[in-house]
Order: structure tokens, then C-alpha cells, then sequence
């Protein structure tokens, strides 16, 4: 690149030798910031393995109160929006602005519309008294450690349902850099690092649908 | 697209394959290896680690690794406690 333009000059930091040495290093940094990600819901997913391994009749019983329909619907929701964020991404190397900012708001509707199913799911489970841990008063499932089940599923769920909203604030944050044109085909680092959140989130829902809703 | 498609059919495939009842310990193997072809698929294409630097690729292919050791050493203590060890 070339350092006397202009345009390019504004965003490289000082010490950063060129362009693509500041991509290369902001990237490198999210996926091992990614890494740590996997490794915190890592934490989760062991707590689910080891009670499974101990109760596999209480997961098998307790995976029928889920709604696996709502689940397979957030699914598709989340892969479409793993998708919209790409052509945004996309459209913005292009310098397509008005395209990547349609793409972007696009994933944050799909965003919202995970949330809302998520709600949904959530209020019919309170309804009926599965709450997570010492509030549990669902009479439903017969076995002792069936409010067990449903504090890894709120731990889960709700840890990842968090994540949808840090990546609902990050996506709101790319549309104002866009329109702003202060990210554009030469630098696009924060709405690459954004996408790679994103795709995160899909790949941790991608393993939570079987593991959760689908246990036959 | 054609990602997106194959992603889109997967999961009809993970919903699918709990309408045939497969046996213990096969359903969760097959659960879990359509969802490690998925994340593949979004790893690779998406998150276009297929054309990304090796320290990349490197860094996520490890955090698997470290993954796997985090379950093998907690299940070592967990799946051989005694009958009188209190399970939780």
C-alpha cells in the first residue's frame, strides 16, 4: 500500500510497519481473543459432558420439555445471519456502502429475531416453573436431578444469548463506521473482526442445538 | 450461498437423524459430527480460514486441542469415582 495516499494514512498507527502488518497483528489478536471465547463456553460444555455421563436418562428426559422446532428455527436464523454478515463484508471490499449497510442490518434483524424466539422459549419455561437451580419448581420431569439439566441449559443458552447482544452492539457500531465511511475496501478491520464475533456465536449455537434440543 | 445451503441442509440432516432411532452411543456421535461439519463450514468459509495466514488457522485448530484436553482430564477424575464418592 501506498503510505502517500491519504485516505490510507488516517487509520495506520505508528507502530505498526505498514497496512498489512496492522491487519495481519489486529486478526491474529481476535482469534486468539476467540480462542479464549471457546474456552470459557469450553467450561460449560465439560459440566455438560460430565452430567450427561452421570444422568444420560435425566438429559434424555429433560430434552423433551425443549422445543426442538423454535431450536431448529434459530438455527437456520443464526446460519442466515453468519451469511448476511459475509456480504457485508463483502460488499464493503467492494466499496459497496448502501449494499453492506442493507447486509448488516439485515444480520442485526436476524440477531433480534434469535432474541425473541430465545424469549419466547424462556417465558414458556417459566411459566411453568423451570427456573434454573434453587428456583426450580417444575413437577414435569421425574427425576431428582432434573433442575441440574436446566441450570447448564440456562448457563448455556444464557452465556450465548449474551454473546448475541455484545455482537448486536458490535454489528450496531459497524453500521454507524460504514455510514460514516470511516471503514472502506483499504480498511475494513473492524468489520472483519466483527464477522469472525459473529461466525463465533453461529459455530457455539451450531453445537448447543444437538446437545440441548435433540437427545433421543 | 452454496454454504449456506449445505449449512441450511445440515441442520434439516441433524433434525433428521433423531426421526430414525440410532443407538447409544452412535445418536451423539452423529449429532456432534454434523455440528463439527457445520462449524467446519463456517470456520472455513466464512470465517475464510481457508485462505487465511497459518498462525490463524494454527490458533483455532488449537484451541480444540486444548478443548479436548480440558474434557479427557476432567473426565478422568469424574467417570471413575467410586460408588460412595457423592455425584452431583
Amino acid at each position: 500500500m501506498s503510505t502517500s495516499n491519504h485516505h490510507t494514512d488516517d487509520h495506520l498507527q505508528h507502530h505498526f510497519k505498514d497496512e498489512d502488518q496492522q491487519f495481519e497483528s489486529s486478526k491474529l489478536g481476535m482469534w486468539i481473543f476467540l480462542v479464549t471465547e471457546m474456552l470459557m463456553f469450553g467450561g460449560l460444555f465439560v459440566a455438560y459432558i460430565i452430567y450427561r455421563a452421570w444422568h444420560p436418562d435425566l438429559f434424555y428426559l429433560a430434552a423433551q420439555e425443549l422445543d426442538a422446532g423454535l431450536g431448529a428455527l434459530n438455527t437456520v436464523v443464526l446460519i442466515a445471519s453468519s451469511l448476511t454478515i459475509a456480504l457485508a463484508i463483502r460488499s464493503l471490499q467492494l466499496d459497496e456502502f448502501k449494499k453492506s449497510i442493507q447486509y448488516l442490518s439485515a444480520t442485526l434483524v436476524l440477531a433480534a429475531t434469535f432474541l425473541v424466539i430465545k424469549y419466547i422459549e424462556y417465558t414458556d419455561k417459566f411459566a411453568k416453573g423451570i427456573l434454573p437451580g434453587g428456583h426450580y419448581s417444575y413437577e414435569g420431569i421425574s427425576h431428582e436431578m432434573a433442575a441440574n439439566f436446566f441450570s447448564i441449559y440456562y448457563l448455556m443458552t444464557g452465556l450465548h444469548g449474551i454473546h448475541v447482544l455484545l455482537g448486536m452492539g458490535l454489528i450496531g457500531w459497524m453500521i454507524i463506521k460504514v455510514r460514516k465511511r470511516s471503514v472502506h475496501s483499504r480498511y475494513f478491520t473492524p468489520v472483519e473482526n466483527t464477522g469472525l464475533f459473529w461466525h463465533l456465536v453461529d459455530i457455539i449455537w451450531i453445537f448447543l442445538f444437538p446437545l440441548l434440543y435433540l437427545i433421543d | 450461498m452454496a454454504v449456506a445451503g449445505a449449512l441450511l441442509v445440515l441442520t434439516f440432516l441433524t433434525v433428521a437423524v433423531t426421526w430414525i432411532q440410532i443407538p447409544e452411543p452412535f445418536n451423539v456421535i452423529v449429532a456432534v459430527g454434523i455440528a463439527a461439519i457445520k462449524a467446519s463450514l463456517v470456520a472455513l468459509f466464512f470465517m475464510n480460514l481457508v485462505r487465511d495466514s497459518l498462525l490463524n488457522r494454527l490458533a483455532f485448530v488449537l484451541s480444540f486441542l486444548f478443548l479436548a484436553i480440558f474434557v479427557v482430564i476432567t473426565l478422568l477424575d469424574t467417570l471413575f469415582r467410586d460408588s460412595g464418592f457423592p455425584v452431583f
